[in-house]
């Protein structure tokens, strides 16, 4: 799984102290991806769909802590200034300490979560949403931007 | 071979990954007023180059009505704050990470001058975001198509420190509630000094005899006033009197001993009935 995978590879890096401390490292690993959308028909992705949910690793310090924020876009943007609905609803979101996707703590993507690093000191975060096209919606690309803010503590 | 030396190889033993992102070290920086500068060590393990910007603004750890652990913002703080967002540098503010490289940010600190000793702090924003990822199972025929790029941002603690710093941390209204198998603790905790108390928390829950039915370890880092809430996994404890015992401390593994100020151990007890 590329989200095991990548994190397997950064925890070498993160078990390692730099400057006497410990390295942090947030990666965005596969996008959000609704494919084929169809005028009037909202797509659902669910947060455990492992081909189609956002997927985030983190890597930090095992045993501390660090908040977890999305800034999400509410439309996204395509030709000519048209938008294209997209909503997040309470549990869109997951967390997971053993980076498996099955085994995940449903959040809200709108609220912040406390993670706590696990001994290897990764995590996953995954995400979920739904595109809302109106049934006259333009053809074309919509684009918009997912941002995932991490702040670590102390 | 040094650490620093070890580090950078390991980074670039790293596999080439389609992924996007940046490691950062450290993840908190402590900057002395004697040299009033810095350095943030990035790395971008992926096959694309990574866009970043750098950017600081005032803000700490708080808690939540609900004793949650929060960074609270502050906007526009102001000359009494202890805020040194205004005043640290960060070169470059923009670059680009080629893939499998590294780059360094150096932090620049210009204070006031009459600045008293003490400790101030910001939080350094590293934004990260690389080419839009590839969106599987969008047919070529799509009449829509759509694509998310995804922006990663990282938040790391900046701390100033001049002159003599001391810290240190005041417990008080220790209370516990049972709450399904948990055990909710929750107490009020006061910074003292002028410096942030970067410790451990650490609570057990302990029988007549002393035995140790349950515990837990958190980190904790006290800005000003916070009222963080804990849960003790209890499972069904059989009626009866136990104790809860909370203690603070400096002890830290993620973070360098020379780094760590340190404090008198703090601890208060409370009595926990399980009707």
């Amino acid at each position: 799984m590329k989200t095991r995978w990548y994190s397997l590879a950064l925890t070498v890096v993160v078990a390692t102290p730099v400057f006497g401390q410990r390295p942090i490292a947030v990666t965005g690993v596969q996008s959000l991806s609704f494919g084929t959308l169809l005028p009037g028909v909202p797509t659902i992705v669910v947060r455990t769909d492992a081909a189609q949910s956002g997927q985030f690793t983190i890597i930090g310090p095992h045993g501390t802590q660090a908040q977890v924020t999305f800034t999400l876009p509410a439309v996204l943007t395509g030709p000519g200034g048209a938008t294209l609905p997209l909503t997040f609803g309470g549990s869109d979101a997951g967390y997971s300490q053993s980076q498996n996707i099955g085994s995940q703590i449903g959040f809200d993507p709108k609220q912040s979560f406390l993670i706590t690093f696990s001994q290897q000191g990764s995590g996953s975060v995954f995400l979920g949403g739904t595109a809302r096209p109106a049934p006259t919606q333009r053809a074309g690309a919509y684009t918009a931007i997912i941002t995932l803010n991490v702040a670590s503590f102390p | 071979m040094k650490p620093t030396g070890l580090w950078v190889a390991l980074l670039l033993g790293a596999v080439r990954l389609g992924a996007q992102g940046v490691v950062i070290a450290p993840h908190a920086v402590f900057i002395d007023a004697r040299t009033r500068s810095s350095a943030v060590l990035l790395y971008n393990p992926n096959t694309e180059p990574v866009e970043v910007a750098v950017s600081f603004f005032f803000g700490y750890p708080a808690t939540d009505s609900a004793g949650s652990i929060i960074v609270r913002t502050v906007e526009h703080p102001d000359s009494t704050s202890l805020s040194a967002a205004g005043w640290i540098q960060a070169f470059p503010r923009r670059l680009t990470v080629p893939p499998l490289d590294r780059q360094t940010i150096r932090l620049l600190a210009s204070p006031p001058p009459s600045l008293p000793d003490g400790e101030y702090w910001a939080r350094l924003v590293i934004s990260a975001k690389g080419g839009q990822l590839p969106v599987t199972g969008a047919a070529d025929t799509a009449r829509v198509k759509v694509g998310l790029t995804l922006e990663v941002r990282t938040i790391i603690g900046v701390f100033y420190r001049k002159g003599a710093v001391h810290t240190g941390v005041t417990l008080s209204g220790l209370r516990t509630a049972v709450v399904g198998d948990s055990l909710a603790v929750r107490a009020r905790l006061t910074q003292q000094g002028n410096a942030a108390y970067i410790g451990s928390a650490h609570a057990e829950l302990v029988d007549s005899t002393g035995k140790t039915l349950s515990q837990m370890k958190a980190p904790i880092g006290v800005y000003y006033t916070m009222e963080p809430r804990y849960a003790l996994l209890i499972g069904a404890l059989a009626p009866g009197r136990y104790r809860l015992r909370l203690d603070l401390s400096t002890g830290r593994d993620d973070l360098a001993p020379e780094l760590v100020l340190p404090s008198t151990p703090v601890r208060d007890s409370v009595e926990v009935r399980v009707p």
